[in-house]
């Protein structure tokens, strides 16, 4: 039995006055190994988010099931914490408030949970900033924020949904070091969304490539690359290699979502 | 040089103006009055205990009716904003009561509660719970998305919903629909009283307007305007206690 299962699951939206039904995910099983670092990747449009949002169970599936160490997932729960990439965070409360909030929906008492909170802003590096409001922060210290609030409730599995899409590309790369040196710690399960190849093979043990309209998913690639990993191993020729695999099965799908036919045909 | 220096500059001179002109009868001092005549009325009509008596008479209606008020508008205002058959079901009446100068309640009001406190009452809480109502239902309506699903994400149950996200989110429209509150219901208040009643300051601003008294009259014009102006500062630091972010967003 897995950790995490996503067993046949398909989710349909109708449009608006139509009867016309639209799979954003069609017949998606994954599997996900305790402790393990998965990343999704595929083109925009291909549900990938949805699927995660699936998994934290903010959207409930049209058919199919997921699970978690074998029991179905019904409702949200502080057993997955999710990431987002708009950071989610709550302007009126404090950086220290609003690590805080996970806790206090779990009904954790407040000394104890202050403590906590405290402890996870200080792994991210944020601990003179415990006071500040998220306006006062730059968009790469507020999803410091959004991560040490997702850990902070220590969750079963940590669910990031392209959490340094908003980021530029040079903190990006500095966000993801730092998230591989928290994971290395505890090595907690994740599973990544991002469109950007080069985090998805840098961060993870497995990537799935999902294709669009309907998201499916074409192809799991392992990856062998040694742990722990600097940014350096990005120029490694096995890196290469899987940025090449990848970008050859995400290539057709972004060309036909852009209409855009190859040089060939 | 600093703001508030400039402007009491201003106040000060419209002071002297007005002692000038009216304590030498330039303009008939005892139409307009002047400052020292209406601090010395207003010395002797609080240790008579006229004042102290009328004002904690109006200030018990006023809060026996504001405070629930303000209560019921956020309630009502959370659930009409967010149980959408409820809000098409009274959404045109309510529109229409809010749009309706409560004033003309007056008259009627008076028939239905008496002429005592319990109508004037009556007369703040509706003065205040429309202002605060609508406000709080377009302040939910503001409510950003990202917020409420931060806090579902964690396994909130709806009222964790409301507390940790709906109400602190709407708070800024919140505190603009308790001000608006406020001055209608200081207005109505004093309306009501003066239209009829036994005691309270609007009261007494119609036993001297009868009499042509522009000293007390002015006293209790300062009164009035001085409970407002209090009113409105506290809100102002109740606001920044709970929601400094806003203030500081909008700097």
């Amino acid at each position: 039995m897995s950790h995490l299962e996503v067993d046949r699951v398909s989710l349909a939206y109708r449009r608006p006055r139509s009867t016309e039904r639209f799979f954003a995910l069609a017949d998606v099983s994954l599997h996900v190994d305790r402790g393990e670092f998965v990343t999704i990747v595929g083109p925009s449009g291909c549900g990938k988010s949805s699927l995660l949002m699936l998994i934290a169970a903010l959207l409930r599936p049209t058919s199919g099931v997921i699970r978690l160490d074998g029991r179905e997932v019904r409702a949200p729960g502080s057993d997955r914490a999710v990431v987002f990439q708009d950071f989610a965070l709550l302007p009126w409360r404090t950086v220290l408030r609003n690590v805080e909030l996970g806790l206090e929906l779990k009904g954790v008492k407040a000394a104890e949970r202050r403590a906590a909170a405290r402890r996870y802003i200080a792994m991210v590096g944020l601990r003179d900033f415990e006071r500040h409001f998220p306006h006062q922060l730059s968009g790469g210290m507020r999803q410091r924020v959004g991560i040490a609030r997702a850990l902070s409730v220590e969750p079963e599995v940590l669910l990031m949904d392209e959490p340094f899409g908003a980021l530029d590309a040079q903190i990006r790369a500095l966000m993801a070091v730092e998230l591989l040196r928290i994971w290395e710690r505890d090595r907690k399960t994740i599973v990544f969304v991002t469109h950007d190849i080069d985090e998805a093979v840098y961060l993870a043990d497995r990537v799935v490539v999902m294709s669009a309209s309907p998201g499916r998913i074409i192809e799991t690639l392992d990856i062998a690359l040694p742990r722990p990993r600097d940014l350096d191993i990005r120029n490694a020729p096995e890196f290469a290699a899987y940025r090449h695999r990848i970008w050859e099965l995400l290539e057709e799908q972004v060309r036909t979502s852009l209409h855009w036919p190859t040089a060939a045909s | 040089m600093n703001r508030p220096l400039v402007g009491s500059i201003s106040v000060v001179l419209f002071l002297a103006v007005w002692q000038v002109v009216g304590s030498t009868n330039l303009v008939r001092s005892d139409l307009i009055s002047y400052p020292s005549e209406v601090a010395a009325t207003l010395a002797k009509m609080a240790a008579s205990g006229e004042l102290g008596s009328n004002a904690v008479v109006s200030l018990k209606e006023f809060v026996a009716g504001f405070v629930p008020a303000v209560a019921a508008g956020i309630a009502a205002g959370v659930v009409l904003a967010l149980v959408r058959r409820l809000r098409l079901f009274f959404d045109p009446l309510l529109i229409a009561i809010y749009q309706a100068p409560i004033i003309a309640f007056v008259p009627i009001l008076v028939v239905w509660f008496g002429v005592g406190t319990q109508s004037k009452i009556v007369m703040v809480f509706l003065s205040a719970f429309f202002p605060v109502m609508i406000n709080t239902m377009t302040g939910v309506a503001q409510v950003a998305e990202p917020w409420t699903r931060a806090v579902r994400a964690f396994g909130a149950d709806a009222f964790e919903v409301v507390t940790k996200a709906i109400l602190p989110g709407s708070l800024p429209a919140i505190m603009a629909g308790i001000r608006l509150g406020v001055g209608r219901a200081i207005v109505i208040l004093i309306a009501g009283e003066m239209y009829v009643s036994i005691m309270g300051i609007g009261r007494l601003v119609q036993v001297y307007s009868s009499a042509a008294r522009a000293a007390e009259i002015i006293v209790l014009v300062v009164v009035i305007s001085a409970f407002g102006f209090a009113c409105v500062s506290l809100l102002r630091w109740f606001e920044h206690r709970l929601g400094p972010w806003r203030s500081e967003l909008e700097q």
